[in-house]
């Protein structure tokens, strides 16, 4: 019998009930504990238990009490789930998002702080520094988020759930954010200088980032650390 | 859509969040368990650490089932 085919042996209606462990297909039709299909209101018939019995009260030993009355044919793994597995493997190999979110988390806040050290003293070039961290950090960004999607794709279904949702907000105002910045300082150098509202905006963004990847960073760590 | 049906579907996507985040540290644990298996010194350690990675495979099985569950609670829920 194929997998496919063991669905409809679920107990119900007068229909057989059929459970497979390690490929071997039992009736369980006549069982107390398999009324109408349904185990401790847990486990279905029609379906493969091999991976839940670590998980049973009893052990494997159950199933030599019941004659198999058939084999599940090997069919060939779905070659979509065979891929994900291999990336979600050489992601946690690799883990590429936990290693690049700290380059702009880390750019970003020092950018803001060589920001305040200019407005505070209008040295220039605390100036120069903010700008370049700003930009290693607008360039961090990019890679940050890709990973983090892929790992949310890999790791989570891309289920939304809060967590899920505020780091995608966070990101996409940071993205916005940082490509409104840095072009704007690379054709408008003495941005910073000036007394006008594109200056103040400026100013005030380079503020409003560290925040935002905070949040985006809390976020996170509540993946890692759940409570 | 009542107060109390957005209270419950406010508490399932909870759920949801809290199955899914426990799933990969599950599979994690397991790749972890089977490696110290492959690297134990002696059978007994083997052993242990085999039965070890059976559990969080059949911990991932079950939270698969209790995901799968929820969101199926949470498209229910929505529908009212």
């Amino acid at each position: 019998m194929k997998k496919s085919e063991l669905k409809s042996f679920d107990g119900k209606d007068g229909r057989p009930a059929y459970v497979v462990y390690n490929g071997k297909i039992y009736d369980v039709s006549k069982s107390d504990l398999w009324k109408d299909g349904v185990h401790m209101g847990r486990h279905k018939a029609g379906e493969d238990l091999s991976e839940f019995i670590s998980m049973a009260p009893h052990d494997k030993e159950v199933f030599d009490r019941v004659e198999p009355v058939g084999t599940i044919e090997a069919e060939q793994v779905d070659a979509s789930i065979e891929r994900l597995a291999v990336l979600r493997n050489l992601y946690q190999k690799f883990h590429p998002h936990p290693i690049l979110i700290h380059f702009p988390i880390g750019l970003f806040v020092f950018g803001a702080f060589m920001q305040l050290l200019f407005l505070l003293s209008e040295n220039r070039s605390f100036e120069f520094t903010a700008f370049y961290a700003i930009t290693f950090g607008a360039l961090g960004v990019f890679p940050a988020v890709a990973a983090g999607i892929f790992s949310w794709w890999i790791n989570y279904d891309m289920t939304f759930t809060t967590i899920f949702k505020n780091k995608l907000a966070g990101s996409i105002i940071l993205i916005i954010s940082v490509l409104f910045l840095v072009p704007l300082r690379f054709i408008v150098p003495d941005i910073a200088l000036r007394s006008d509202t594109m200056s103040y905006i400026y100013n005030a963004l380079i503020f409003v980032n560290v925040p935002v990847t905070l949040f985006i960073a809390y976020n996170g760590g509540k993946i890692t650390w759940p409570s | 859509m009542s107060g109390d049906v957005k209270n419950r579907i406010k508490g399932v996507e909870e759920m949801i969040q809290v199955v899914l985040l426990a799933i990969p540290r599950e599979i994690s644990a397991r790749h972890f368990y089977l490696s110290a298996a492959k690297k134990a010194t002696s059978e007994e350690s083997r052993e242990l650490f085999e039965f070890l990675a059976q559990q969080e495979m059949g911990h991932e099985a079950e939270l698969r089932r209790i995901l799968e569950n929820l969101k199926n609670d949470l498209d229910d829920l929505k529908k009212t």
